[in-house]
């Protein structure tokens, strides 16, 4: 059973998001280093434009979590996973290139 | 005071002859601290580069795991390989990582970067070392493993950045004083890698590769560089054995060789009269000879005599195995049944073609510490040429010949010469030079009979008859005919 139950994961991984879906992240940072602070800042861009009101990020600092980072494994900053909806998807990186995130993440059909 | 002292010392060993010279910490990987003089440089950062499957994993490996055991905590960082691959691939070698890990001795990070994580923009591995530096403290680690960095720089696509990062990590591994072996991929063949820039950030720069001559596979390993210290400059031979890494140093020159020792009897009186007494011990002795000339005859005769004194042989038989060796020696009148019972007389019968060069050796020379015996006999040296090339045979019989005069061991190497012309052929794969004593055998026919005969060629610092000797090889072994 626990098989089955992990296989449909990646199907559903294929498929875009409902519209309207909430997105809850979590963005791994590395302190106020340069490619953290602009991570931080991209992100809370496009969540203003694509997510309003429906989005959650939860930002964990590395130097203040080592746990959590060996948990995730998150051996580069910015790492940014996404939670919720289930896409299946990590992105490395400030995250500078928007319309690659856009499309990875699948904001396409959540815009305005 | 003077406690402390003797303490702080005792903790570093490597840094108590002087404060001046580089501290070293041991691999322990037989052979290879030989070649380092020592170790690897402590505190500082070591690159290990070579293809797939030339080992430099698994000697990294093993350098951590000897740390870890030694006391020193170790850190296992996997950019490649899953940490149960690792755990599974060393315990096939006997170690057992999971009782390492328990005592906290040994940390597995597996840093394997998800395959399917898209990149958007720059990034950098703090990551990795908030992480480390986390690890570091909780178990007061001491050396640090980063195996195939190589695909974490893959990830920047930019030869900038991947130099950025690892100046980055370099600083912080100095900062720590951490002991540090990074493994990279390079091909010798394909000309410089685009990380060689690693080979100047190192302080000593380890190239392994795995090639294959005339179907038989060789590793070899070469220190590159070591700043500070001396080292083997040579390419050295390794070979992954049951229990790890094994490097094979040529670890002399004819200086550190023992003097011949007194003369010992060759087991044959006619003999030891036309040599002036026999043997010398501890020296280099080669029987040449046509098939059936008994040559092997001659070096079991020594060998019965030896036992029969109450010293040891080995009598390393390329040609047949024990059992066939005893009956046909026992139709010469020969009996090696008795010694080997005792053992007194070790017989180790081996396929040339079965393994490498290195793993004969290897062998060879194991069995020279584990038994001590005070003679060699090899049989026959024709047959080495079958472990590869003949390069390969000149360097087994070249190191085995080393190892019996720095250990003091009398070495009898049989050759099978292939014309009838056995004055001439002597030369035995180009080590005659190195030899002390020569003695050919020949047959001669004569009407319907064979004359057997014998000549001292050679002997070095003896004097010994220089004509040749009839011998008959009776039911109660040779018999040579007086002068």
């Amino acid at each position: 059973m626990p098989r089955a139950g992990r296989r449909p994961a990646r199907i559903q991984a294929q498929r875009p998001p409902r519209a309207n879906a909430s997105y809850s992240f979590r963005l791994f940072v590395a302190g106020n280093e340069p490619n953290s602070t602009a991570a931080r800042h991209n992100l809370k861009q496009l969540c203003e434009r694509y997510l309003k009101g429906r989005h959650r990020i939860d930002i964990v600092d590395v130097f203040e979590s080592a746990a959590a980072a060996l948990k995730h494994h998150v051996v580069v900053t910015p790492t940014l996973i996404v939670l919720k909806p289930k896409l299946g998807v990590t992105l490395l990186g400030n995250l500078s290139e928007t319309s690659q995130v856009v499309a990875t993440l699948r904001l396409n059909g959540n815009g305005r | 005071m003077a406690a402390t002292a003797r303490r702080a010392r005792a903790i570093r060993p490597a840094a108590s002859r002087s404060s001046r010279q580089l501290a070293k910490i041991p691999t322990g990987i037989t052979g290879l601290d030989d070649v380092l003089r020592g170790g690897l440089p402590a505190g500082r950062m070591t690159l290990l580069s070579g293809g797939a499957g030339s080992g430099k994993s698994l000697i990294a490996t093993q350098c951590a795991l000897h740390g870890a055991r030694a006391g020193e905590p170790s850190i296992l960082v996997l950019f490649e390989e899953r940490a149960a691959a690792v755990r599974q691939n060393v315990l096939s070698l006997g170690w057992d990582v999971r009782a390492l890990e328990r005592s906290k001795k040994l940390f597995l990070l597996d840093a394997r970067i998800n395959p399917e994580a898209v990149i958007s923009g720059d990034f950098s591995i703090k990551g990795l070392l908030a992480i480390l530096d986390r690890q570091c403290k909780a178990m007061r680690a001491r050396r640090i493993v980063f195996d195939a960095v190589d695909t974490l720089l893959q990830l920047y696509g930019n030869p900038a950045r991947e130099r950025h990062e690892l100046n980055g990590l370099h600083e912080w591994l100095l900062d720590r004083e951490l002991t540090a072996i990074m493994t990279v991929k390079a091909d010798a063949q394909e000309g410089p890698s685009r990380y060689s820039f690693l080979d100047f950030m190192a302080d000593c720069v380890i190239h392994v590769d795995q090639r294959v001559t005339v179907q038989v596979t060789t590793r070899r390993l070469r220190v590159v560089k070591y700043r500070g210290s001396g080292y083997g400059r040579n390419e050295y031979p390794f070979i992954i054995g049951d229990n790890g890494i094994n490097v094979i140093p040529i670890t002399s020159g004819v200086l550190e060789h023992r003097a011949p020792g007194a003369k010992v009897s060759s087991g044959q009186a006619g003999l030891d009269h036309v040599l002036a007494g026999g043997y010398k011990r501890g020296t280099g002795i080669l029987i040449v000879g046509t098939a059936g000339a008994g040559k092997s005859t001659l070096a079991c005769l020594f060998a019965q005599a030896a036992c029969e004194r109450g010293e040891r042989v080995l009598y390393i038989n390329f040609e047949e195995s024990a059992e066939s060796m005893v009956s046909n020696m026992q139709s010469a009148g020969v009996l090696l049944q008795p010694s080997m019972d005792r053992g007194r007389l070790v017989v180790q019968s081996y396929l040339p073609e079965a393994t490498g060069v290195e793993e004969h050796l290897l062998r060879a020379l194991a069995a020279l510490d584990e038994l001590r015996p005070q003679h060699l006999i090899v049989d026959a040296i024709s047959a080495c040429q079958r472990m590869g090339t003949t390069h390969a045979a000149f360097e087994y019989l070249m190191r085995v010949l080393d190892a019996c005069k720095q250990r003091g061991i009398t070495c009898i190497y049989i050759n099978q010469a292939i014309g009838s012309d056995v004055v001439s052929e002597i030369s035995g794969i180009g080590i005659s030079s190195i030899i002390d004593t020569v003695i050919a055998l020949r047959q001669l026919p004569i009407e319907d009979e064979t004359k057997r005969q014998l000549i001292v060629m050679k002997s070095r610092g003896s004097c010994h008859s220089d004509r040749f000797h009839d011998f008959r090889i009776t039911d109660r072994g040779i018999e040579l005919a007086q002068a």
